[in-house]
């Protein structure tokens, strides 16, 4: 799993699933359209990802097509490096 | 001797060319009969389904032509050698399997007449053959295809003439989005384009040529997903294609639903055909299924369970309306799961738009789980936006403003959606006050789950026993706090929701207590197995990580028997009369899309006076209002009607003659919808003084084609016989009057014109239109003349100027007693004029008379001394739908005013003893063809 990857993998399990088997979230796991995000946990993860990455994230971006799974984020944090 | 390799090739190849010419030839030929024969129709009327589904094969063929001559088109289609591969063949079954299951519910669906005859009768067949249609299209082409049926569904429920009109501003709009302008300047024009159909909505000074029917239909299409589109146009990784951006908009089921979910243009691009196209179509069935299921189980709560605010007697009464109210919303969930099903059928994967919301645990649970897709909407139009500006100030102001921003915009589109739907703005302070009740719990909630988080998981959530149980008293109390707020949201004044609560204490029933107790319990046991029933029903399309998958076969056996359950119901429901009236009740309400009580008489009494009670969630009643023509005039808005402010109310006035109904609508002299009459009566002439509200009366009837005319017509027609007397009957009928306003007539007018005959006609809800008429008249301080009635009016309570909720109330344990009273002071009236009263109960197809009501009618008819006639089997043997003025408006129309005369005219030979009558053997009442 790429670094970004793995970097968000671990808040997301440290945040929202803690106590979840880790290999139970793998880059494909729906996090929005699966309802394991809702508003409050994507904002959330919204400014970690701008903290953590140094990037400014849009309002639109802030959705199921950009934040999706932890691939899509990953895509999304490399485009803003 | 076999062919060569060269000649096998040369056949081959003549085939590759032959085939899609073919193929497009006849395609353009059915297309052009299926134009041609729309277009033929002068008044452009909508075309048969069988015109619709020979245009869509047509379409379908040249679609097909394109595919085979485009690179690789001929390797698609799958040879004899390839049809016995075992996948090929699984292909076929489960494709087979969908379809069958499809087949089947569209006979549920028309069995039970699901919502509308154009969507029973039209669309869902037009589905049905469109989902065979699209999946055999390669996948590329199926997205156009989508859009042909999309538009043959316009065609269909609106005709050529203003279906062309929809499609065209339509594509209007949408050109406006792509103009090659700024993004601000586009969304100046589209604002400005709103605008100027807004002023036509209104019917601001321009006849539109269209039909006033396609504007719920096109806000329903662009008033929201107009703001979605340009949002993901201005954000979306790639650019629209014309055939996604008009199957958007133009989405097939949406020509016939006006409440239809917000789908989200991104969502629907990212979605379609994403996964296994059979598990996407087969949970398309299982949705339509429990859209079906939601309607059904919306029926039996909107005729049996739902009470009047003037029904609620105690805390029982309180609990139950509260209850119903809410459950009522299954009519939208119905609705929206229905819809998206079927967009399942064509490939659009979209998300579910309810999720067990009266489960919720919470409020911001509560928000998740209902009408998801305006939640979306809403998070990604305003509160992304909003809090990303905000976030600077500190996350709780963030959360705390984005969150007003939200429900301030919910609460004002919502306001906009149904300007588009009733053409009118719905805004009330009951309204206003739900919105920001709901915003202020939600903001609360937030706050909290921002600063203390909530439980996730990736599967199935294990609970312990004190978990399930907190978890049910959290939803307990979510479900208990909506229904009050839902309450309160219904209401039409605050006033009104404040008076309910005034029986909140009073003693109730044990059953009223133990069903309070036991709602937690059923709660417990419901949470319990919830999460099991959920993912053992879904199927694998977008299951979660960790779920198990049942297989393609259980599901289509689980949905299948879920839907031949429904179809024994359905046939069952067509033996019911067998099992008594009850049993028979029952099946009419599951059976048809009728009004309940509550809205009859909203009905009833709207038609006469400015509507009020066509709330945004009166689901029953403001589709049956939304039809009414925006030109449509009550009585009292033509010159004819007068309001007198008195205990009569109202009455026509003489000497008018206007056009109502587009029918010529005239008074005589004495203010009687009739013809000139002497007022003392002639010599030798026998009189009948009708009393009675609009079906006398005429409404939407020509001038002499009342049933009265025509039994006064009848009665006159020469028999041959010199000493038979001739036959006047005076219409005494006035739209809206009750019973005591007969009365009132009775005593004020109708003794000079010296009846020997009063005949009252009344159409079941004399005892509530009693009430309705004393509370109202006690309410605004108006004089009652009769003691009798003050005394109820005393005893009950009623002060002026109280809510006209609570004086019926108040009143409604007396409704019987009351009308005794009124008909014992018509039946002695009429006695000392020297004329023979009589009672002639008519029934009317918005609010059947259940046999124990009218049981109990006749019998306070009889008691009072009226001679009785039961016109009940006046319609036998006749469709409803042919007997009434239009769609939105129940009143019988010439045809039945002539079967009313019919059966009076036979009813007054079998009475006429007792009535004082020397009747010829036959009178014949020549029929008026209906209009």
């Amino acid at each position: 799993m790429d670094v970004i990857q793995a970097t968000v993998k671990e808040y997301i399990l440290e945040e929202f699933l803690p106590g979840v088997n880790p290999a139970e979230l793998t880059e494909t796991t729906p996090l929005i359209s699966g309802a394991i995000l809702d508003s409050l946990a994507t904002l959330n993860l919204v400014s970690y990802l701008e903290e953590r990455f140094g990037i400014e994230i849009q309002p639109h971006e802030a959705s199921v097509d950009w934040l999706d799974t932890l691939a899509d984020i990953e895509r999304l944090v490399r485009s803003k490096l | 001797m076999n062919p060569g390799p060269s000649t096998a090739a040369g056949s081959t190849l003549r085939l590759e060319r032959l085939v899609p010419y073919a193929l497009r030839i006849t395609g353009s030929a059915l297309l052009l009969t299926a134009a041609a024969a729309t277009l033929a129709d002068r008044d452009l009327a909508p075309p048969g389904l069988a015109i619709g589904l020979l245009g869509l094969v047509g379409f379908a063929l040249l679609l097909h032509a394109d595919s085979l001559t485009a690179p690789g088109g001929w390797h698609r289609i799958p040879g004899p050698a390839e049809l016995e591969r075992a996948d090929v063949r699984e292909h076929l079954a489960k494709f087979g399997a969908i379809a069958a299951q499809l087949a089947l519910l569209a006979v549920v669906i028309r069995l039970f007449s699901v919502e509308n005859a154009a969507f029973y009768e039209r669309v869902v067949p037009l589905t049905l053959a469109a989902f065979v249609l699209n999946h055999l299209l390669p996948l590329e082409y199926r997205l156009r295809f989508f859009v042909g049926a999309s538009i043959t569904g316009v065609l269909l429920v609106f005709g050529p003439g203003s279906g062309a009109w929809l499609l065209a501003i339509g594509l209007v709009l949408i050109g406006i989005c792509h103009l090659p302008i700024p993004f601000r300047a586009r969304v100046a024009l589209l604002l400005a384009a709103g605008a100027g159909l807004a002023f036509l909505r209104i019917g601001g000074g321009f006849r539109a040529p269209w039909s006033s029917a396609i504007w719920p239909i096109l806000g329903s299409m662009f008033m929201f997903r107009l703001i979605i589109y340009m949002y993901d146009l201005r954000h979306a990784k790639e650019p629209a294609r014309p055939a996604r951006t008009l199957s958007y908009f133009f989405l097939l089921p949406n020509v016939v639903f006006p409440l239809f979910p917000t789908v989200d243009y991104a969502t629907f691009r990212r979605t379609y055909y994403d996964a296994d196209p059979f598990w996407i179509y087969q949970r398309g069935v299982q949705w339509m299924l429990r859209g079906v299921v939601h309607l059904m189980l919306y029926r039996l709560v909107y005729h049996h369970l739902v009470i009047t605010p003037a029904e609620v007697a105690d805390t029982t009464d309180l609990l139950r309306y509260l209850v119903a109210n809410f459950l009522l919303y299954l009519k939208v969930s119905g609705l929206f799961h229905m819809i998206v099903g079927m967009l399942h059928l064509f490939g659009f994967h979209l998300p579910e738009t309810h999720r067990l919301f009266y489960l919720s645990s919470s409020f911001t649970d509560f928000w998740r789980r209902i009408n998801i897709y305006w939640k979306d909407f809403m998070m990604k139009v305003f509160y992304y936006p909003a809090y990303f500006r905000l976030r600077k100030r500190g996350d709780t102001f963030a959360i705390v403003v984005s969150t007003l921003i939200v429900f301030f915009a919910t609460w004002f589109l919502h306001s906009y959606q149904w300007f588009w739907i009733l053409g009118t703005f719905l805004i009330s302070w009951p309204d206003v006050l739900f919105w920001l009740i709901l915003a202020v719990l939600l903001v609360v909630n937030s706050l909290h789950e921002a600063k203390h988080g909530r439980k996730r998981s990736l599967g199935a959530r294990v609970w312990s026993p004190g978990q399930r149980t907190g978890q049910a008293l959290r939803i307990a109390g979510t479900f208990a706090t909506i229904c009050i707020l839902w309450s309160l949201w219904t209401a039409p004044t605050v006033g009104d929701w404040l008076n309910l609560w005034a029986v909140a204490g009073r003693p109730q029933s044990l059953a009223g207590i133990g069903g309070m107790a036991v709602v937690p319990a059923l709660l417990l046991g419901v949470v319990t197995v919830r999460d099991r029933v959920r993912r053992g029903v879904e199927g694998v399309a977008g299951q979660p990580a960790g779920a198990r998958t049942p297989t393609f076969r259980r599901v289509v056996v689980r949905t299948g028997a879920g839907i031949v359950l429904l179809l024994l119901v359905a046939v069952s429901m067509a033996v019911a009369d067998r099992f008594g009236p009850r049993a028979s009740a029952l099946a009419r309400t599951l059976r048809t899309a009728e009004l309940n009580r509550r809205d009859a008489t909203l009905l009833q009494r709207g038609y006469y006076e400015r509507l009020v009670g066509v709330t945004r969630l009166n689901g029953q009643l403001w589709e049956v209002y939304m039809k009414r023509p925006q030109a449509a005039r009550g009585i009292w808005e033509t010159e004819v009607g007068h309001v007198r402010g008195d205990f009569l109310g109202r009455e026509l006035r003489p000497d008018r003659s206007v056009e109502f109904y587009g029918m010529p609508f005239t008074t005589n002299r004495w203010g009687m919808r009739d013809r000139d009459y002497a007022r003392e009566r002639p010599a030798g002439v026998h009189r009948t003084a009708v009393l009675g509200a609009s079906v006398p009366m005429g409404w939407g009837v020509g001038d002499g084609e009342t049933f009265e005319a025509l039994v006064e017509r009848a009665l006159n027609e020469p028999s041959g016989d010199p000493g038979r007397p001739r036959y006047e009957w005076l219409n005494f009928g006035v739209a809206g009057y009750t019973p005591a306003q007969y009365l009132r007539l009775l005593e004020d007018r109708i003794g000079g014109f010296e009846p020997n005959i009063v005949l009252v006609i009344t159409h079941g809800s004399d005892p509530s239109d009693a009430v309705w008429h004393l509370a109202d008249v006690a309410r605004r301080g108006i004089a009652i003349p009769y003691n009798d009635l003050r005394v109820f009016v005393r005893q009950a309570g009623i002060q002026q100027g109280m809510a006209h909720d609570e004086a019926r109330r108040r009143l409604g344990p007396h409704a019987d007693s009351i009308l005794a009273r009124v008909y014992g002071r018509i039946v002695r009236a009429t006695r000392e004029l020297g004329a023979i009263p009589a009672w002639v109960y008519i029934p009317t197809h918005e609010a059947p008379t259940t046999p124990e009501q009218l049981a109990t009618l006749i019998q306070l008819a009889r008691d009072a001394g009226f001679a009785v006639l039961d016109l009940s089997d006046v319609y036998d043997g006749h469709d409803p739908a042919t007997l009434q003025l239009s769609e939105w408006d129940w009143h019988p129309n010439a045809k039945a005013h002539a079967l009313i005369a019919d059966r009076l005219a036979s009813a007054l030979r079998v009475h006429g003893e007792s009535l004082g009558l020397d009747l010829p053997a036959a009178p014949e009442i020549r029929a008026v063809a209906a209009p």
